[in-house]
């Protein structure tokens, strides 16, 4: 009889420890924290450590070689070259999508029939993934078959090889990219927009600031902060492209469109299956956009510091 | 009374009025009429595949290109199934979306409800925790993670898809901010009245953030569906491929056959655009959630 009884008090205290939020927060987050903990922390301190090695997918051979495979990298011109492709793609894109988001925006701010019709419409690619659209436009890029080629020759142009054309290649890929990503754009530059109180723009037109000018000196400076996290957001993005080129050129013409990631890919999950060589690859990138995150980071709460 | 004392300036001055209505009228149509061409330019892609996987494989190869073809067939639609092996894509993508949208819903509201209404210790690192592993790319860890779900003999399982991503940090945070939202002595009389915090959670909690619930469901649900590179990562054969990857390795550069391939493509974005025409509202909140700064 006593036993049963201290035994259920000891339940009942266990649970009463644990019914305390400060004990029962550990609960809650433990399974969260836990994924994280395995499937993306560890992971990422392993691809510092595996850059170090000369390791196979078929784990045979594995030895240690120091800084090898980053002194491979700088000798390696298919690697850098790769990180230019990324960088000029991020140059195409990031822009393009902000400002053609922003616009969009900014034009569509009004709740009317029209406007919210429009919305919806430009935020139907974005539900689309990256393969769908690439093999859209694939089809509709196409010299033989395809409708923007004939477009274009219709106006007396020659038809352009898009996908297949070392210099065009890129910025089709940006332009479709934009196609897709720019109602992400839109609808978060939407809220900030929608967010500005109408008593900013009703003082500015008391001033006598015509709509150009409301737009430039109300609208500009109070969706700064969003403004740049778009950029933000875009440039780190773009720093990863992988999908659309994968489906699209899978980095050709000759390697003309090889992103990054594309490179990395390729060089962990085909031939030659070099593991190590590839996370010193993703490591480098990595501390790129890395840097990248940071200093914008810094810049943009430096920004606001002195908006304020 | 803006408005009144405008109408009787215009009146006065009604040669001023039709001017400005007129430049008005004019900028309004300017406007419609861009706008109409960028909704072109957006929808056309997708009205041209979903026409042009009901032709004939003939009437897809020609040049000039035709909107319209003289005869329409579902042989697209049933050879698809044939030429690729969809079904199992179809079954995969749905395994794979939808149990991590389910399972991360429980897991980013349970964490983000105790980084918002629990007070204990280590909190803000916690926090922190979660916001920076919200900067990892995937790209950065994905060998590791390969070789970790190779030496657990997990890649090519539903198992090893969903669990990586049964926990999202943006997931979190949303719920966090949701969390936060909901008024402070709510729980404190759930609290008085006996409740344990299991209950609370489920019981007073949860019911109060469908709308969050829902954005964060579509999002989730949006980024699985369409991911390309995760799933390359952890499958190897072709019978565990989702829809993006399975597509995306079929017709890589060279597409035989245009048809299939297109049916193919509107069936996988097909069961999105149902969700998204009915749910928008909640596609573009998740999409607004993540703009939204601290």
């Amino acid at each position: 009889m006593e036993e049963i009884d201290t035994s259920v008090s000891k339940k009942r205290s266990f649970f009463r420890f644990w019914n305390q939020p400060k004990h029962a927060a550990y609960l809650f987050m433990a399974p969260s924290i836990i994924i994280l903990l395995f499937f993306m922390v560890i992971p990422l301190v392993g691809t510092l450590g595996l850059s170090f090695f000369d390791i196979n997918i078929f784990f045979t051979g594995t030895k240690f070689v120091g800084l090898d495979n980053f002194i491979q990298f700088f000798h390696d011109q298919r690697a850098i070259n790769s990180m230019w492709h990324t960088v000029y793609f991020t140059i195409l894109e990031t822009p393009t999508q902000v400002i053609v988001g922003t616009i969009a925006a900014a034009a569509l701010s009004r709740t009317t029939l029209f406007n919210r019709f429009s919305r919806s419409v430009f935020y139907v690619p974005v539900i689309c993934s990256l393969t769908t659209s690439g093999i859209i436009f694939s089809m509709l890029l196409d010299p033989n078959i395809g409708w923007i080629p004939y477009v274009l020759h219709q106006f007396g142009m020659s038809t352009p090889q898009f996908f297949r054309d070392a210099t065009l290649a890129m910025p089709s890929i940006a332009v479709m990219t934009v196609w897709k990503n720019f109602g992400v754009t839109m609808t978060i530059m939407l809220t900030a927009i929608q967010a500005i109180s109408p008593s900013l723009y009703e003082s500015a037109e008391m001033d006598g600031a015509n709509k150009k000018q409301q737009f430039f000196h109300v609208t500009i400076p109070q969706i700064i902060p969003s403004l740049g996290f778009c950029v933000m957001t875009n440039l780190i993005g773009s720093m990863q492209v992988f999908d659309q080129i994968y489906v699209t050129t899978a980095g050709g013409p000759e390697f003309k469109t090889e992103s990054a990631v594309q490179y990395i890919y390729s060089r962990g999950f085909s031939a030659p299956y070099q593991l190590g060589y590839a996370s010193s690859v993703a490591t480098i990138l990595f501390v790129i956009i890395a840097v990248l995150s940071i200093s914008s980071n810094l810049y943009m709460s430096h920004k606001e510091k002195q908006m304020r | 009374m803006e408005a009144r004392t405008a109408s009787t300036t215009e009146l006065v001055d009604s040669g001023k009025k039709s001017n400005y209505h007129r430049s008005r009228l004019i900028k309004s149509i300017i406007f419609k009429i861009v706008m109409s061409l960028l909704i072109l330019i957006v929808v056309f892609p997708f009205l041209w595949l979903l026409l042009s996987s009901f032709k004939y494989e003939k009437d897809i190869i020609t040049y000039p290109p035709h909107i319209f073809a003289g005869k329409y067939t579902f042989q697209n639609y049933i050879k698809v199934w044939d030429t690729i092996p969809l079904l199992g894509y179809v079954k995969n993508t749905v395994v794979f979306a939808g149990a991590t949208m389910i399972i991360s819903l429980v897991l980013d509201s349970m964490t983000g409800y105790a980084l918002a209404r629990m007070e204990f210790k280590g909190k803000t690192a916690f926090y922190y925790f979660v916001m920076v592993t919200m900067m990892i790319p995937f790209m950065v860890y994905m060998i590791p993670l390969f070789i970790e779900m190779n030496k657990m003999n997990l890649l090519d399982t539903y198992t090893g898809l969903i669990i990586p991503r049964a926990t999202t940090a943006f997931g979190i945070f949303m719920m966090r901010s949701n969390f936060v939202g909901l008024p402070r002595d709510l729980d404190e009389a759930a609290r008085l009245d006996g409740l344990n915090e299991w209950r609370i959670f489920t019981k007073i909690m949860l019911p109060l953030s469908k709308p969050t619930l829902m954005a964060l469901a579509v999002f989730t649900l949006t980024n699985n569906w369409n991911d390309l590179l995760y799933p390359l990562i952890l499958t190897t054969t072709s019978s565990m491929r989702t829809l993006p990857a399975g597509l995306a390795l079929f017709t890589g550069q060279h597409i035989s056959f245009y048809g299939p391939v297109m049916a193919g493509a509107v069936i996988s974005m097909l069961p999105l655009f149902i969700i998204y025409i009915f749910a928008q509202k909640y596609f573009v909140q998740g999409s607004a959630m993540s703009g939204m700064k601290e």
